[in-house]
């Protein structure tokens, strides 16, 4: 019978990343999928980034992740979001070839030591004493290992719908788990329903395109990876937008009660900021137009997906609105639209460490979990992947905090508070958003990473590069002087219209909000962009780091504030009985958790520590 | 122990019995049924006759039937916990109670209905829809453009300033007059301090006598004037040249007691003038002992006349310490606050006035979204918090966002 010490469930960004940082770190590792050809498969929009999400990707990236090496190999169209803006809110997004990032990711896999694929499908969990043994597939096959990691996207119970069709499926052409989905409603774990939707693809050579504005890519053109080179990235292409009218509009509602949506026949929740086509002209009636990016699915592929127009109407519908668009009036839809409605676990029931508490060595990452989102699923995965690894070895879990990374802020409002619709990334989310940016993923979380053995050489060698130039930069600033009336002096305020009154330390005058590291004397001839940033970041935000900085040692005092899991919260005097009733579903595990719930008051903050404090007192003596 | 309760917030005649069914008091019950009463639970009244030792035979007898006597603040705790009241609310029954001049109650009263809670959420749902566009901005910016949200933002901030700043006034004053007010008395000896005290508190507080000195520690008064507590501390006389080891502790400690005063009252013999020196503080000179003169003389501004002995020139003294204190009558009645409350706006105007020189300065949006989530964050510690989420709602529901 065959053993691993990991069994990843899925080839998603999710399960990709859990198997390969598991691998990585030395551990023997199994990743079982319905079919080897898509893994890494992009099956909504092809493009990897944004706001918030950019993010969460780099990193991914900075923990020694796959997505954006991925990324930068099939990227076809960068942009920075956010430019004009300050470091911290500043994000990268790209456009990929669906084809070259999946056979990115699939050769990261195979050249992977410790990790095994298998093709196969799941139909059950073995469980023994509350602890996962193995799994069942459906060749009758058992394999035996010490943990699972389940990242079965949408495929859990996954119905499509296409106006009034529905079927059973995971995605397009797969079918979903439906055995896995009933075995799994067994376990003590709050289930819910979900739905997410998809445009329509249609065809490139339909559509006319000098009726569309172009949209280039930015110069120079970025990259997503820490490690990536500018020779990694393959040709880059332009994107061109268009947009809905009135008579699109028109169409909609006539074909209103034939979509699942408004019909009832979906019942899952979706997405507050991915609306389909249909919610957007519902809800936002007084608009006459909404705008659609037309994005290449890849290079030599002749598929445009439509992103703006997600919608679940049937197909007679679809083509006439897509048709009553500029642009597309000649457009042939190649797959339709549709939305799918699929299992999620209320990721409450987790701990930090995205383990299972009713099941020891279970752990659950990516769409399960009720998120949605490419890099939102691939934070989850590297963390599942990790801390399975840890287990394995015996090795204190890696927790991330809200103050240390996206990653961190995803999972504990995941844990902490739960899901009701899919949960996706935003920068409002972080409470610490100007430590948590694209530039210093890498300064955050490198290090410790390359101890667990998941980062890279290359990328180790650069990180200390990065470390040091700034450093040393950093240094220059706080002793170089710039003089007034002197030939630098006049340049900068040639330049940015900044006088230099009195003699200033470059620092000091890199602190006014006109004044960007390129206009400063006497730099390095070559210098890499996102060193660039750290320096510019550090100093301008510098007194507002220190401000976030206390309040995270605020916090800190209430996150060590533990709250033991034998709490019953109905002896706690005084609170009402819904906070008594949120604190009971949630059951953070500190008090700074606990604060962190929606609806939890500061007064009812307060009688919680009074009540632990008594019982610790009560307990000692 | 008072038979089956009548329909529901009528009030019912009835005889209250002990065990042994025996009358003990013939009053009246009133049923308050959840969740329309005071803590939104069912509560029961017992309305009996006055008699100190009737009442404690009621109670003995409920408390045999297992009733809990409430704990102080128990009825207003659970109407805050039910919902029926917010923090700033509960807190202001607290002060209710604890009131001790007309003008607390006044002050406490605006808090309870809700006036300060009221205008600090407006203010908050000011913040949150700030927030909400210029978070949007960040979070969305191909579909809100940053142009269109700076504008108008600076204009609202700026109103919010000036409002909160308002609040935190009329909340200063409320704390003040919750903590009280300190007025120091201080003069060279034997100017008449310790009577001028006893005067304004028409008691014979502190010995007075016609010996220099005879005052030697600072010794602490409070005096009900017009409504209002203030605190009067009355000190050792001063002068240069302290003949002993006590004079010159006393004299310290006088010194002390200006530091710590709000208002120092620097008491003069009317007939002495000249060659006194001039207190750096916010004060009044009273010139005392006038009935001793032949005319009374022209007060300047900061100054009165007065005559301890006979009371001649109190009442404008009052008046003057008054409006010096920022309590003259005129003034509106304030929002009695806590410390806390008087913090949290203080905190809460500092990161809008940093997200308003952000805005001017052209600073990042990033950083006026960091202070504005930083005062909205301030305010909510004095009512209600707003989450995250909360805020993500509002952005989706203003916004027609995603793709």
């Amino acid at each position: 019978m065959d053993k691993y010490e990991i069994i990843v469930i899925g080839g998603g960004h999710a399960g990709v990343e859990a198997a390969a940082a598991a691998s990585r770190m030395g551990v023997n590792t199994l990743l079982v999928t319905h079919k080897k050809n898509t893994i890494g498969e992009m099956s909504c929009n092809p493009a990897i980034g944004g706001i918030g999400k950019s993010h969460l990707a780099k990193e991914v990236d900075a923990m020694g992740g796959l997505m954006a090496r991925a990324a930068d190999l099939a990227g076809i169209h960068y942009r920075v979001l956010n430019s004009t803006k300050g470091q911290a809110v500043r994000a990268t997004r790209v456009q990929t070839d669906r084809d070259l990032y999946r056979k990115a990711i699939q050769l990261f896999l195979e050249q992977q030591d410790n990790l095994t694929i298998l093709e196969a499908s799941v139909e059950d969990l073995c469980l023994k004493a509350g602890k996962v043994t193995g799994i069942f597939t459906s060749e009758g096959q058992t394999i035996q290992c010490n943990k699972t990691i389940l990242t079965t996207g949408t495929f859990l119970g996954g119905v499509m719908h296409v106006g009034a069709d529905k079927k059973p499926g995971g995605r397009v052409g797969d079918p979903p788990s439906i055995k896995l989905a009933k075995k799994l409603r067994e376990l003590p774990l709050k289930v819910g329903r979900l739905k997410t939707g998809t445009p329509p693809r249609l065809d490139k050579n339909s559509i006319d395109w000098s009726k569309l504005s172009p949209q280039p890519g930015d110069k120079p053109t970025p990259l997503l990876s820490y490690a990536a080179l500018p020779e990694d990235r393959p040709s880059q292409v332009d994107c061109y937008m268009t947009r809905t009218n009135p008579e699109t509009h028109k169409i909609i509602k006539e074909h209103l009660n034939e979509s699942p949506m408004y019909s009832g026949a979906i019942e899952g929740v979706g997405p507050r900021y991915c609306p389909s086509i249909e919610d957007k002209v519902v809800r936002f009636s007084d608009r006459e137009s909404h705008q659609i990016f037309a994005e290449p699915e890849g290079l030599d592929s002749d598929l445009i997906y439509p992103n703006g127009i997600s919608t679940s109407l049937p197909l007679k519908a679809q083509e006439r609105l897509v048709r009553s668009i500029s642009g597309f009036e000649g457009a042939k839809i190649v797959r339709p639209g549709y939305a799918i409605e699929y299992d999620y676990f209320n990721p409450t029931g987790l701990n930090h460490t995205l383990e299972t508490c009713c099941v020891q060595g279970l752990y659950f990452a990516g769409q399960i979990n009720g998120t949605t989102g490419y890099e939102e699923a691939a934070a989850q995965g590297i963390l599942a992947g990790i801390n399975a690894a840890l287990s394995v070895s015996g090795k204190e879990p890696l927790s991330l905090g809200r103050h240390e990374a996206y990653t961190g802020v995803l999972v504990d409002d995941l844990v902490s508070l739960g899901t009701k619709e899919p949960y996706r990334m935003f920068t409002s989310r972080a409470e610490y958003r100007l430590i948590l940016r694209e530039d210093n993923a890498d300064m955050r979380l490198t290090k410790r990473c390359r101890e667990m053995g998941l980062v890279a050489d290359d990328l180790w060698g650069l990180f200390l590069t990065k470390q040091a130039t700034a450093a040393k930069e950093l240094e220059r600033l706080r002793t170089e002087k710039i003089l007034p009336n002197t030939k630098e002096a006049l340049s900068l305020e040639k330049e940015t219209g900044e006088k230099v009154r009195s003699t200033k330390t470059l620092k000091e005058i890199l602190k006014r909000p006109k004044v960007l590291y390129k206009h400063l004397p006497g730099k390095p001839k070559k210098i890499l962009r996102n060193v660039v940033d750290e320096i510019e970041a550090t100093v301008k935000y510098a007194g507002y780091i220190e401000r976030q900085k206390t309040d995270i040692r605020k916090l800190q005092k209430n996150e060590n504030t533990t709250i033991p899991d034998s709490l019953n919260y109905k002896n706690v005097t005084g609170l009402s009985n819904e906070v008594k009733q949120k604190l009971s579903e949630a059951k953070p595990q500190s008090v700074a958790r606990a604060s962190r719930i929606p609806g939890v008051t500061p007064a009812a903050i307060s009688l919680l520590m009074v009540h632990i404090k008594k019982e610790k007192k009560r307990l000692v003596g | 122990m008072c038979g089956p309760l009548g329909a529901p917030w009528q009030f019912r005649r009835c005889d209250i019995r002990n065990k042994n069914k025996r009358i003990i008091d013939s009053g009246l019950v009133v049923f308050f049924e959840a969740p329309h009463s005071y803590t939104g639970e069912d509560v029961v009244e017992l309305h009996c006759h006055g008699n100190p030792n009737l009442v404690d035979l009621v109670m003995v007898e409920g408390l045999s039937l297992g009733l809990k006597l409430a704990e102080p603040g128990e009825f207003t705790k659970r109407a805050f916990l039910n919902n029926k009241i917010d923090l700033a609310q509960a807190e202001s029954v607290a002060d209710l109670i604890a009131a001790q001049t007309e003008e607390a109650i006044l002050a406490a009263n605006n808090s309870l209905s809700g006036r300060f809670s009221e205008g600090i959420n407006k203010s908050i749902a000011s913040l949150v829809s700030c927030r909400v566009s210029v978070e949007a901005s960040l979070d969305f910016p191909e579909e809100v453009p940053e142009g269109g949200v700076a504008e108008g933002l600076l204009l609202e901030v700026e109103a919010q300033i000036s409002y909160l700043g308002s609040v935190l006034e009329a909340a200063k004053q409320g704390l003040k007059i919750r903590e009280g007010f300190g007025v120091a008395v201080v003069g060279a000896p034997n100017a008449g301090k310790s009577t001028l005290v006893n005067r304004l508190a028409q008691d014979d507080l502190v010995i007075t006598s016609d010996v220099p000195g005879t005052t030697r520690d600072s010794i602490r008064a409070n005096i009900n004037l017009s409504g209002v507590v203030v605190e009067f501390i009355d000190t050792a006389g001063m002068r240069k040249n302290p003949v002993s080891q006590i004079e010159r502790e006393g004299i310290k400690r006088t010194q002390k007691a200006i530091e710590g005063a709000t208002l120092v009252l620097h008491v003069v013999d009317a007939n002495k003038r000249g060659g006194v020196d001039s207190i750096n503080k916010n004060s009044i000179k009273v010139l005392n002992k006038c009935d001793l003169l032949d005319s009374i003389p022209l007060c300047e501004d900061g100054e009165v006349c007065v005559s301890a002995a006979t009371g001649f020139g109190f009442d404008n003294l009052i008046e003057l310490v008054l409006i010096r204190l920022g309590l003259s009558s005129s003034t509106e009645t304030s929002l009695l606050s806590r410390r806390r409350h008087v913090d949290s706006l203080e905190s809460a105007l500092f990161f809008l006035n940093e997200s308003a020189s952000s805005l001017k300065k052209e600073e990042g949006m990033e950083l006026v979204a960091e202070n504005l989530l930083a005062a909205q964050k301030e305010l909510g510690e004095i009512t209600n918090p707003v989450s995250s989420d909360d805020l993500l709602g509002e952005i989706f529901s203003e916004f027609c966002l995603g793709k």
